[in-house]
């Protein structure tokens, strides 16, 4: 009985809703997190009788054939690369992106990797690095003891050096681009890299070409809303029940059909 | 008497069909565009195991047969996810997928941009527009799509709108004339032509959800089950009898 395999294509496949379900609830509150959708499509038909096919000489056609579904499969938990919400937090080197870009950082191994958490932090050389210590690129050493620190919305990072009145700029953080950003590899710690599918990253200011501005003393939050969620975790938790129903209804036909057997 | 068995076994084929349909419509609850299936019966009129033979007062016999399985294209509930590449149309018009396989039509809306700026589906084919694939620009933000399927984007920095496209919606005059090809498409049946619709709205920010109703498939399938075990116990009822006749025929007289 094929059913029984078809509702377990189900029943698997809103596991795995549920688990990225879970994954969008567990970051809530994960700077510049975004959320992922489960993409579910229809497996391959097998066409018992084809439909169209002709069943006469005078050129008549079946007007309905019987098409039997193998199930449901899953595509891909794309993610929903949309703006998340700005929180004012005050810090000096919390940093916000308004728009598409991603804040490049180099990784311990020479790569790159791209991620829309800007809290940054300022480690023993002055570097501007990552909560892991990554450094942020192109790489800006802050000097010791200046004070006053700004980066404004075109991504120039300024303080005022010792003893001076005016304050020096001392760089301009890039902002990187992907043609198609839903592609890129998510490899944790908030951080995404290239792949095929992303497209080339492509360097530029803030506030040109989509790329977004800069806010400074602010971060954002992951673009996840609770109440969609929980109302697909129901739906989830719905159809995995519906599709343990069908295995039940096909397990009861057939101990019918072996009961047909007595002594 | 074997003729009762035969019907009978004859109705619990087109069941576990059915089942088979009813299973794959709730493994799809929550398929993007999915269109549910139904199942359709017809009476086989048969002669019975004597009329072969050309008794014609032994009558004949209705077997149950499954004619084949129907698409109800109604719409489904419309979801709002936010996602500026996702779109529910409003209407009975597919969206045109460019596969390997040929051009075949989805209500799936939920698109992507692959890394050569093409609007593509989850499988990566290309979705079409009405003058072929539609590309996008590495510097293009703020995709807005139209209710007439109109793409228009903001390229870099300017400030007003440029045209990427528009999406090429068709329309079929019969549900008849579609075949579901697997990937939530479906493909023409016997060369079937699409015809071009603008009577159709597309709603960007939206996701169209599968039409099967849980209720609906929970029912049929309670009913098929208990139709299942009625046939398995008049079956048996039956197997019963035939023992019983043979044990009396063959009762010997002291």
């Amino acid at each position: 009985m094929r059913a029984l395999h078809t509702a377990a294509t189900g029943m698997k496949a809103q596991e795995l809703n549920v688990q990225v379900i879970s994954n969008n609830i567990a970051n809530m509150r994960t700077t510049g997190y975004k959320r992922q959708r489960v993409q579910f499509q229809d497996l391959l038909y097998e066409h018992v009788s084809r439909i169209g096919t002709q069943t006469s000489a005078q050129g008549n056609r079946l007007p309905v054939g019987i098409d039997l579904g193998g199930g449901v499969k899953t595509v891909g938990t794309p993610r929903l690369m949309t703006q998340g919400t700005l929180n004012q937090t005050g810090g000096t080197l919390d940093l916000a992106i308004r728009g598409d870009g991603l804040f490049k950082i180099q990784l311990p191994d020479g790569t790159y990797a791209y991620t829309r958490d800007g809290s940054f932090q300022m480690d023993a050389q002055g570097r501007i690095v990552t909560s892991q210590g990554n450094v942020v690129q192109p790489a800006i050493t802050i000097p010791q003891n200046s004070s006053g620190l700004t980066v404004n919305a075109q991504g120039q990072v300024a303080v005022t050096p010792q003893g001076a009145t005016q304050s020096t700029v001392l760089g301009q953080l890039t902002l990187t681009r992907f043609i198609n950003q839903a592609g890129l590899l998510s490899v944790g710690d908030n951080m995404f890299t290239e792949t095929a599918a992303s497209g080339a990253p492509q360097d530029g200011l803030p506030n040109t070409d989509g790329a977004g501005d800069l806010q400074q003393g602010q971060l954002e939050q992951a673009n996840v809303e609770a109440v969609s969620e929980i109302s697909d975790l129901i739906a989830a938790q719905r159809a995995y029940e519906m599709n343990s129903k069908v295995i039940t209804a096909a397990d009861q036909m057939l101990s019918a059909t072996s009961n047909l057997m007595r002594g | 008497m074997q003729n009762a068995l035969l019907v009978g076994l004859s109705r619990q084929v087109a069941l576990g069909r059915e089942l088979d349909v009813v299973a794959n419509n709730i493994a799809n609850i929550n398929t993007t565009g999915y269109k549910a299936d139904g199942s359709l019966f017809e009476e086989y009129l048969s002669n019975t195991a004597r009329g072969e033979r050309g008794d014609r007062n032994s009558g004949r016999i209705s077997f149950v047969r499954d004619r084949g399985t129907w698409h109800n294209m109604s719409a489904g509930p419309i979801e709002q996810t936010g996602n500026p590449l996702n779109v529910a149309i409003d209407g009975s018009a597919f969206l045109v997928v460019q596969t390997t396989r040929g051009e075949r039509y989805t209500r799936n809306g939920a698109m992507q941009i692959n890394n050569q700026g093409q609007l593509v589906t989850s499988e990566g084919d290309q979705v079409l527009g009405d003058a072929g694939p539609i590309s996008f620009q590495p510097t293009d933000n703020s995709v807005t799509i139209g209710q007439d399927g109109t793409i228009t984007v903001r390229e870099g920095n300017s400030k007003v709108d440029s045209l990427r496209g528009s999406l090429r919606l068709v329309n079929f005059t019969d549900a008849a004339q579609l075949r579901k090809d697997g990937g939530s498409t479906f493909a023409p049946v016997n060369g079937a032509a699409p015809q071009p619709t603008k009577t159709s709205r597309v709603i960007q920010g939206s996701l169209e959800k599968s039409n099967v109703s849980g209720v609906i498939e929970m029912t049929r399938m309670i009913e098929l089950t208990r139709a299942y075990t009625q046939i398995a116990s008049l079956l048996a009822q039956q197997t019963d009898q035939g023992q019983q006749a043979l044990d009396k025929l063959a009762e010997v007289p002291n």
